[in-house]
């Protein structure tokens, strides 16, 4: 029962603020108790070890404003609400290729004339107009002109035509 | 109350306030954590949750006292959800702890041994040790009580608790404290001799 009062004197305030009589109280008994002696050596040095534990503290570095500031702001940018500048930040460059394509697509259709029935195809023109070959120019020497290509010239092509086939 | 006002949509009266309340926020962080840098990450927390719940402060109480309870709640959350760690083995402590110890548990009038600096930070080590072991509930009301001497209704009014409550876990936390201490002394074989006077001591 006597522990027990000087345990409750110990644990039901601060060490720090027990007064005189309830030190003198808790000594008295110690001094004939190894047990007593025990919890009041303990809460003794608790007391100590708390008050210095509590005097160890941390003072802000001179750039805590700045990082708090900076992580408000980022947060804020994550946190924003969704709107259509977001959306085209995040979507802008797949919707401008997508809308790139279908506007390129939109001009080939309705845009490029289709050939008629009665004329020749474009590959054809092109064809007659600009002979690469023997054949061509021979096939198509009636079209031709005298002034646009020679006898000579026909036969030049033939030649090295058929040198290029033989090696 | 202004300035809070004020700052929900000025960034610079937002800066002011970290400007002038950080090391009050510190304060109280440093009660929880032992490492700049985790004190830092605990002060940034608590001043962006305050920018979010800045208008619904409604200047019943002080714009620090605001800020203190906001940081003692994020690090009492932070800690309850914080894996404890293992109790403190008499084999952990340094040379320099069992020193101390042996020292402080032999000396009846210790305030005047502590003077050195080493002497502090060996203490201020030894503490966080002990105090790592307990609740954060315990640790929290420990360090304001016992530690800074603040009056049970302010701790009450920090931590949202009655005041009955505050000296329970008051009560409650002392005993932990001591009995983890007694603990260690019985442990480290450092006691005075069972022999020694605590009169003649003091």
């Amino acid at each position: 029962m006597k522990d027990r009062h000087i345990t409750d004197i110990l644990e039901g305030a601060p060490f720090a603020s027990l007064s005189e009589d309830e030190l003198k109280t808790v000594r008295a008994h110690a001094d004939a108790c190894a047990d007593c002696r025990r919890a009041y050596d303990a809460a003794r040095v608790a007391s100590l070890l708390v008050k210095e534990g509590a005097a160890a503290t941390f003072e802000p570095s001179p750039f805590f404003q700045t990082r708090v500031l900076a992580a408000l702001r980022e947060r804020q940018a994550a946190n924003a609400p969704f709107s259509f500048a977001r959306l085209w930040k995040t979507a802008g460059a797949l919707v401008g290729s997508m809308a790139a394509s279908v506007a390129l697509l939109a001009g080939l259709t309705f845009l490029a004339p289709a050939p008629t029935s009665g004329e020749p195809a474009a590959s054809d023109v092109a064809s007659v107009s600009s002979p690469s070959t023997a054949e061509d120019v021979i096939l198509n020497q009636d079209d031709a002109t005298d002034d646009q290509i020679s006898y000579g010239q026909v036969l030049t092509a033939i030649y090295d035509e058929d040198e290029g086939d033989v090696r | 109350m202004e300035l809070a006002r004020r700052a929900t949509h000025d960034e610079s009266a937002f800066a002011e306030i970290v400007r002038r309340y950080s090391p009050r926020v510190f304060r109280t962080a440093s009660r929880f954590f032992r490492r700049r840098e985790q004190v830092e990450e605990v002060a940034q927390e608590v001043f962006l949750k305050a920018f979010t719940q800045l208008e619904n402060f409604e200047g019943r109480g002080s714009l620090e006292g605001w800020l203190t309870r906001i940081a003692t709640n994020t690090c009492l959350n932070l800690l309850r959800t914080a894996k404890r760690r293992p109790e403190t083995m008499i084999s952990e402590l340094t040379e320099d702890e069992g020193a101390w110890l042996d020292e402080h548990a032999a000396d009846a009038l210790t305030e005047q041994s502590r003077s050195s600096v080493e002497d502090k930070l060996v203490a201020a080590d030894l503490a966080e040790r002990l105090l790592a072991n307990l609740s954060p509930d315990d640790r929290l009301v420990l360090t304001l009580v016992d530690g800074e001497e603040t009056p049970v209704k302010e701790v009450a009014q920090m931590t949202g608790w009655s005041e009955s409550k505050v000296k329970v876990q008051a009560f409650r936390a002392r005993r932990r404290m001591r009995a983890a201490l007694e603990k260690l002394l019985a442990r480290s074989g450092r006691r005075r001799s069972s022999g020694g006077s605590l009169e003649s001591a003091g």
